[in-house]
């Protein structure tokens, strides 16, 4: 992952799903926030990120954008107890894309 | 003449907004009381006020500790389980037997005092909420309804304990909800109806402003006030030395609200007082810097003031948003914001007047509201 990859903008073929959520995310709070640290499956959403629950609304639309109906995220975050919202990384979104891409 | 008890939590924020709407009862003839805090509330009310006192000190000082650098989700979960639940669980026997002693028309529960909606709802007395903060209005957890369910679950078991027999939601009265604030604010959308009623900010005078040097302001500048509020003050080192570097170039003046101990040595147009006489200085100031607590923040705009919001938790996010889509301000993030975009973010809400714009209109949205006045003619209703 390099700073060119995080700072494109627009859909990108073929891209890692990491680096897919890399950008969505940055896109979300703000480049000059995530330029600082690097986005990897053991980033934490809230203890890293800080991305607060409001902001999980714009990923939400920003992965429907880019993955259509393929990926529902907002079903992924419906069944979260509060521990596994808390507890939610990077790693745990890109499995769970990975796995919707698979099973599409 | 009606009898009201107002149960307030043991924060400055949440006991603020019932001092003056507590005055205008008084002075409609009205007998007024209030459960809470002794020493947190106390000295906020007004003088000869008469307080049933409901609270440990020991356990809140133990609870902020514990509860410091907690954010999102993980602050969520504390509030509810560590605080707002053992908080009514404390405050209950007390609220009850100030229901028993005072005998209110009306009991005014604030929306993190669940004690006072819970004793209400078990006397059968009528109820109103005082909702400080608009964010519950606004369901900011709308995404991960395991959260709201787990909430409303713990909200259950606690008046199930109490012995109330039908279970209600204590934060929001079916009676009548008193929200300080406008949807000049807010905007659309949030959850209303006829028993919503926004005032608009409850302000009075404060009892005990805090000594302040007022010679050491220069009415030829313009002044920049920079608060995190009770909770945070302590907490926000990082925070107050990007401020006061963001604020190193800039031809103003500025107080910073924390210990001074912790920057001794600031330039001449800097002060740094532990407290200050917050509504005379926002008064004068020309864009306050906040962590986007609801009373700073609708201060400010009460007084057509922009704003730098910097949210940490709870419902500061969400106020945060309030203003930013309002065109009131500009909104940072408190955890990694640094130097360079606080003095931006600092330059834009004094230099474009399109904010200073946006904050007088929702100023005149809370003149029209009617404040305390309005929130005194809807609980009359009430009795």
């Amino acid at each position: 992952m390099t700073t060119g990859q995080l700072a494109t903008t627009g859909p990108v073929q073929d891209e890692p799903v990491l680096a897919t959520v890399s950008r969505l995310v940055t896109e979300i709070i703000g480049e000059e926030y995530v330029l600082a640290l690097d986005i990897t499956l053991d980033t934490s959403f809230n203890a890293d990120l800080e991305v607060e629950s409001i902001e999980f609304v714009a990923l939400a639309a920003k992965l429907r954008e880019h993955y259509g109906e393929r990926v529902d995220f907002v079903a992924f975050l419906a069944g979260k107890e509060v521990h596994e919202i808390i507890a939610l990384h990077v790693g745990d979104l890109v499995t769970y894309i990975e796995q919707s891409l698979r099973d599409a | 003449m009606s009898r009201f008890l107002f149960a307030v939590p043991p924060l400055a924020g949440h006991t603020l907004p019932t001092v003056a709407l507590g005055e205008e009862l008084a002075r409609r003839g009205h007998e007024v009381a209030w459960a809470g805090h002794g020493e947190v509330c106390g000295p906020l009310l007004p003088d000869g006020a008469t307080i049933y006192p409901a609270g440990d000190a020991d356990w809140l000082a133990e609870v902020r500790d514990r509860s410091a650098g907690l954010r999102g989700a993980a602050a969520f979960q504390f509030l509810w389980a560590e605080f707002l639940i053992p908080l009514a669980e404390a405050m209950l026997p007390a609220v009850e037997a100030a229901i028993g002693e005072f005998a209110p028309d009306v009991v005014i529960a604030d929306q993190q005092a669940l004690a006072g909606a819970v004793a209400a709802q078990h006397r059968g007395l009528p109820w109103a909420t005082s909702a400080t903060t608009s964010a519950e209005l606004a369901d900011p957890f709308a995404l991960m309804p395991k959260l709201g369910d787990w909430a409303r679950g713990l909200l259950t078991s606690l008046q199930l304990k109490a012995g109330v027999s039908e279970a209600v939601d204590p934060r929001f009265s079916p009676h009548l909800i008193i929200a300080y604030t406008t949807e000049a604010l807010t905007g659309p959308g949030l959850a209303a109806g006829d028993h919503v009623a926004f005032v608009g900010p409850s302000l009075g005078s404060r009892r005990n402003a805090a000594e302040f040097p007022y010679e050491w302001l220069d009415p030829s500048r313009r002044l920049v006030l920079v608060s995190l509020g009770t909770v945070s003050a302590s907490s926000g080192d990082r925070f107050f030395a990007a401020a006061l570097e963001a604020l190193a170039p800039l031809d103003v003046q500025a107080v910073l609200v924390t210990d001074p101990a912790r920057f001794p040595d600031v330039p001449p147009h800097v002060l740094v007082r532990p407290f200050v006489p917050q509504l005379e200085l926002i008064a004068r100031a020309s864009a306050v810097v906040s962590h986007a607590g609801h009373n700073t923040v609708c201060e400010a705009l009460a007084h057509g003031v922009p704003l730098v919001v910097a949210p940490i938790r709870d419902d500061q996010p969400i106020i945060a948003g309030q203003v930013a889509d309002a065109g009131a301000g500009v909104r940072v993030r408190y955890g990694r914001v640094g130097a360079g975009e606080l003095r931006s973010a600092l330059v834009a809400v004094l230099g474009d007047p399109s904010y200073r714009t946006a904050a007088e209109r929702v100023a005149a949205s809370f003149r029209s509201a009617g404040g305390a006045a309005a929130a005194a003619d809807r609980l009359e209703k009430l009795t």
